[in-house]
């Protein structure tokens, strides 16, 4: 069962084959992950990247139709990668669709997660149906894109169209250091 | 993605299925890989081992999480996340609990070794666990 939400019939046709892919990742391991499961999809992933400086010098002079990219990285990371292409004023290159991957978000880095322009971000694990289920909606992604007060990207709002799933773990860290922090309130509370 | 031809969801789903199945022994290996050197960190004894010894700790544990999503090794994955939000929400200059380590690596190893169907130790390791972080996330600084 693939159980894909309610934007795509799970009949329906897609045809990725044309798409110019591009997965950057410090992990060789995870990279062949990703390429298999883009590969399910009929995508093949036209350039794999170890790090953010190669991906630099490719984006410089090629066009892609999607990249994605692991947040940690040594070096350059995900992150910043992002906001270099963002800002870059390479054309068509600084609009494209940005899915960016995480195993664990740390809390300090949420903000940066949000602000670096991309256009979703994934927190592991996920499955070959979130994933696909990611790629379509950013295809679809119809939020203008921003020049605001250093931000470049999509809008980070959204207003007609709703995010695909819950950011989790993300929504998870929050709660769980919420409840920690009432927790540790009442035990100081108790010791006075 | 509207342009003529192409394949069915269901389809392409099965298909990313098929392929990522051909590495689940890779992926077998990057996890037992990853408990081992949750296993070897010892607590270090200078200070500038300390930050070291907490970003091998919280690189082996997204590793493995990078290596048991695809194939939905949810327990591994949570208490694997349990570590890393341990480490990601505490102050790196406070002291910290080394134990957390050593009690996250054995979990895994037992998570790893019990058969799919003991459901209820897996849950009862992973509610443990869950309680351990939101202990030592509750304790000041």
């Amino acid at each position: 069962m693939s159980a894909i939400g309610g934007a795509q019939r799970e009949s329906a046709l897609i045809n990725l084959s044309g798409a110019v892919t591009m997965v950057v990742d410090d992990s060789a391991f995870a990279l062949e992950l990703t390429g298999q499961a883009l590969m399910g999809f009929g995508v093949r992933t036209r350039h794999a990247c170890l790090n953010a400086t190669e991906a630099m010098e490719i984006l410089k002079g090629q066009t892609i139709d999607l990249l994605l990219v692991d947040c940690e990285m040594p070096g350059i990371d995900g992150f910043e990668l992002v906001r270099w292409l963002r800002h870059s004023g390479l054309e068509p290159n600084a609009f494209v669709p940005v899915i960016m991957t995480a195993a664990h978000m740390r809390r300090p880095r949420l903000a940066e997660a949000r602000d670096c322009g991309a256009n979703f971000i994934i927190t592991k694990p996920f499955s070959a149906t979130t994933l696909l289920e990611r790629i379509m909606w950013v295809a679809r992604d119809s939020r203008p894109f921003l020049e605001a007060g250093g931000y470049v990207g999509p809008e980070r709002r959204f207003r007609n169209t709703s995010a695909p799933g819950e950011e989790r773990r993300a929504d998870m860290i929050l709660k769980r250091e919420s409840e920690a922090a009432k927790a540790g309130g009442q035990a100081k509370g108790e010791a006075a | 993605m509207s342009s003529p031809g192409g394949i069915s969801v269901d389809t392409a789903i099965a298909r990313a299925r098929a392929n990522l199945e051909t590495m689940r022994e890779q992926a077998l290996q990057v996890i037992e890989a990853s408990i081992s050197a949750l296993e070897a960190i010892r607590e270090p004894t200078g200070p500038g081992d300390m930050s070291e010894g907490r970003e091998q700790a919280y690189r082996a544990a997204t590793s493995l999480i990078d290596a048991a999503g695809p194939f939905e090794l949810l327990d591994l994955c949570r208490a694997a996340a349990g570590l890393c939000d341990l480490i990601g929400a505490l102050d790196p200059e406070q002291p910290f609990d080394w134990r957390i380590v050593t009690v996250h690596a054995r979990s895994l190893r037992l998570l790893q070794t019990l058969p799919a169907e003991a459901t209820r130790e897996r849950a009862h390791i992973l509610d443990s666990l869950s309680e351990v972080v939101k202990r030592k996330l509750a304790q000041p600084g």
